[in-house]
């Protein structure tokens, strides 16, 4: 038994449900002492809900969490700390006017006699622990010089410092270089060679084969399975965690593509998260974007939208190059944009539904006055074609459902005559009606020949909606894929498997 | 059943639209006007409401252009130093022998320019508006002492009908140019699109930029319009006291700012209404006056006035306050 002496933490039967969906589903975890394990799934799968329980976050509807040999029915932030529980964010929870030694000991700073911080031995102590992690810092550095790999890594390190046990990384290497990769890596495999036990989640298949000691697959909530050390290869964790029957999903009507019409998107770039990104979408087609979290797809079409300022791209328009600089040019040239996140970004909650959907318009008209009596009647006829169920125009729309809410700001953009439509994660957080209804109604633009940009993390839906999907991956095309090589697992595949 | 719901619906809507505190502020008026009434009969004569009417129309005026800035999200600090510089350009102006209509019309022009360049400032160095704008008042104060050379500029009776004369022999005329001011503002608030604009940029920028409104040129708009009615109080003031005072208006921009708020309108931009900002202005127009009627010495008044108005923004909150 002396395995059982090693274990750090065990987690039973854990359950989590949130309406409508089953997050977490009586899922079976163990974690070693000197262990990195990664946990690996879609988005969606689970992987956030796990962190969270053992950060404390959330509490699991059912089964136990055993750390140190003591059972728990649920871990709160501050017990899960005490437990030597350390989740290492990427930026948060540094005191950035403070230096790296200071953030290291943070709160229990060496004294002298007179009570005071003995900075000389703060330093001292500070560059032992560092060179012991092989971290090449200066001690002395204000923490807000550091560049994002640098400040993971003095969390890192105060993690080591206040002797916590287990590690949960949570896509620690979004937007990272390779060489900075390659030091986080090598910093994390440290840790774990000190007693540490690593629980690392990452969509990037090169890293988790590269550290891992096993891998745990988790799919829509529930584990599919762990494996030891190079008992597998990248595609069978592929098909693990795909399996979703995408035939039961919503079958859409065809719309006729006219191949010969088209907006080109040629070579744009931020110099960060998106990196020399070309294609064209055609009239009548829905292009889908799918890639992982942080693959950027909503810095794409921020770019293409003009509301950041790009280093590279040029925008074709049927023919005719156009130049976007601001929302209101790419608005005048007939773009529209549903962002991901519609109650910050996509609508003004405590106006009424009127007020929002005329918002894109005020632009698009002439004139310096507001046309009351014509503009309720042209909102009535958008809230009437789009089915919008609010009492009346004069509706906050803080107080409509999600799917509601989704429908006034596509009436928005409809009213503002938009053709090339950008649908950032169209139906997220609204119920499974008022889906189907999004759905029908970007068919039906479809028809009528818009273009059709649909950024979706919901694997099924992409493919059940879109005639090509573009695969990203670190701010690239990973591969444009036709309709008859739409499958989940090639999506997968070239989203987080291979080389780039 | 579905009625009631529908009725209850829009009576929230209604309350919500920024009236609600319109609402409330009506009935405080009122309650305070009857427990006035009661305690003094001076209190409810044509002659005294006149007068806390004409009392309030400076202030009213300069408030109007705070609020129309807070309601796009930026906070004006520059009215009370900029009337004072406004004030000294028009009474050199008129010394030396320049026509009223000139006077009053470069004046003006001159408070719309300031207001610009305030505007300018605050959106080219996105600094925080209150900072911004905190710096600036600091220039127009040492403006206000420069431009008249640090003295008093003594009008000898001209100009002096522009704000003292009474239409019918009644009604002292700033307070139909607090009503006609209040009126263009609540209108260009309403139903132009700029209005409709700089709700929707205090009510949440982001969404008004990705909708494509140029946020820039909408707040610098707003401050210039801020600028342009504090020039105007200052014709009305200098014409009241007969001279220009480099340290006048000093407590403009926080009586400004609390008349606002008061009214209904939100430090953080985007909710309020014009008629919330009148009666705003008119309560603690109310306030004082009765402080004065009730002979409270004005050390007191201080005191008593700052808790008042804590009361009145905590009852016209009542409601829409959130828990956190």
């Amino acid at each position: 038994m002396s395995e059982r002496e090693n274990i750090l933490l065990e987690v039973r039967q854990c359950s989590k449900s949130f309406p409508g969906v089953k997050a977490f589903n009586k899922v079976d975890f163990d974690l070693y002492k000197g262990e990195v394990h990664c946990v690996v799934g879609e988005n969606g799968a689970g992987k956030t809900t796990f962190i969270k329980m053992l950060s404390g976050a959330l509490h699991p509807d059912e089964g136990t969490i055993i750390i140190g040999g003591k059972e728990y029915s649920h871990l709160n932030p501050a017990l899960a700390h005490e437990l030597g529980i350390q989740t290492i964010y990427q930026e948060l929870s540094l005191a950035q006017d403070l230096t790296v030694a200071e953030n290291i000991f943070v709160g229990n700073w060496p004294t002298n006699r007179l009570g005071l911080v003995s900075f000389e031995e703060l330093y001292k102590q500070a560059r032992m622990l560092l060179d012991s992690l092989k971290i090449d810092l200066d001690v002395q550095a204000l923490v807000r010089t550091l560049n994002v790999p640098q400040k993971q890594s003095v969390q890192i390190a105060k993690a080591m410092a206040i002797e916590a046990k287990i590690f949960i990384l949570d896509e620690p290497t979004a937007a990272y270089s390779t060489n900075e990769i390659n030091n986080l890596l090598g910093l994390v495999k440290k840790c774990a060679e000190n007693g540490v036990g690593v629980i690392y989640i990452s969509h990037h298949l090169e890293e988790v084969f590269d550290i891992h000691d096993r891998i745990t697959v988790l799919r829509d909530g529930n584990k599919v399975a762990t494996h030891g050390k190079k008992e597998v290869s990248s595609e069978e964790i592929i098909r693990e965690m795909v399996g979703r029957d995408v035939s039961k999903f919503y079958t859409r009507e065809k719309a006729d593509i006219d191949w010969a019409e088209a907006v080109e998107f040629q070579d744009f770039s931020d110099g960060g998260s998106v990196l020399g990104v070309s294609f064209k979408v055609h009239k009548g087609e829905i292009l889908g974007f799918a890639g992982m979290v942080g693959s950027g797809r909503t810095e794409l079409t921020r770019l293409i939208f003009g509301a950041d300022s790009r280093i590279s791209g040029t925008t074709i328009v049927e023919g005719r190059k156009v130049g976007i600089n601001s929302p209101r040019e790419a608005i005048n040239e007939g773009f529209a944009c549903l962002t991901e996140d519609r109650q910050k970004t996509g609508m003004i909650l405590q106006h009424s539904v009127e007020w929002n959907t005329m918002l894109a318009h005020l632009n698009n008209s002439r004139g310096i006055f507001i046309n009351e009596k014509l503009e309720s009647k042209n909102v009535r006829q958008y809230v009437k074609s789009l089915d919008i169920k609010t009492p009346s125009i004069k509706q906050i729309v803080k107080n409509l459902s999600g799917g509601n809410q989704q429908k006034v700001v596509l009436a928005k953009w409809l009213y503002a005559n938009a053709k090339i439509i950008i649908f950032d994660e169209p139906t997220r957080g609204i119920d499974i009606g008022s889906k189907e209804e999004i759905y029908k109604a970007m068919v039906e633009l479809a028809k009528q020949g818009k273009y059709i940009l649909m950024i979706s993390s919901d694997m099924p839906e992409l493919i059940a909606m879109c005639d090509r999907i573009v695969v990203m991956k670190k701010g690239k095309i990973a591969k444009v894929l036709d309709k008859e090589e739409i499958s989940e697992e090639n999506i997968l595949t070239y989203s987080i498997g291979g080389t780039l | 059943m579905k009625d009631a719901l529908v009725r209850s619906k829009k009576v929230a809507n209604w309350k919500n639209k920024g009236n609600k505190s319109v609402l409330y502020l009506l009935v405080i008026i009122i309650c305070a006007i009857i427990v006035m009434s009661l305690l003094d009969p001076k209190f409810f004569t044509a002659r005294n409401l006149l007068n806390i009417l004409n009392q309030q129309s400076t202030l009213g005026i300069a408030t109007i252009g705070v609020a129309i800035a807070m309601i796009s999200g930026c906070i004006d600090l520059t009215v009370g130093n900029l009337l004072a510089c406004t004030a000294a350009i028009a009474a050199l102006l008129l010394n030396a022998e320049v026509g009223v209509v000139w006077v009053i019309l470069l004046t003006c022009i001159s408070g719309l320019a300031a207001g610009f360049v305030n505007g300018l400032i605050v959106v080219k160095t996105k600094i925080d508006t209150f900072i911004a704008t905190l710096g600036l008042m600091s220039v127009y104060q040492g403006l206000a002492l420069i431009i008249p050379g640090g003295n008093n500029i003594y009008l000898r009776g001209k100009l002096a009908s522009f704000g003292t004369y009474r239409v019918a022999g009644q009604i002292p005329i700033p307070v139909f140019y607090f009503i006609i001011v209040a009126i263009i503002a609540y209108f260009v608030m309403r139903y132009f699109k700029f209005g409709r604009r700089l709700y929707s940029i205090g009510g949440n920028p982001e969404t008004a930029f990705l909708a494509g409104i140029n946020l820039d040129r909408n707040r610098i708009g707003a401050y210039a319009i801020s600028g342009f009615l504090a020039s105007f109080t200052s014709l009305i003031v200098i014409s009241r006291i007969g001279q220009s005072q480099p340290a006048m208006g000093v407590a403009y921009p926080l009586e400004a700012i609390a008349a606002a708020v008061i009214g209904g309108v939100a430090l953080s931009g985007g909710r309020g209404s014009i008629p919330g900002v009148f009666l705003g202005v008119i309560l603690l127009g109310l306030i004082r006056n009765s402080l004065n009627i009730l002979r409270v010495q004005s050390f007191y008044q201080y005191v008593m006035l700052g808790v008042v108005i804590v009361i009145a923004v905590t009852l016209s909150n009542l409601g829409s306050r959130k828990k956190v």
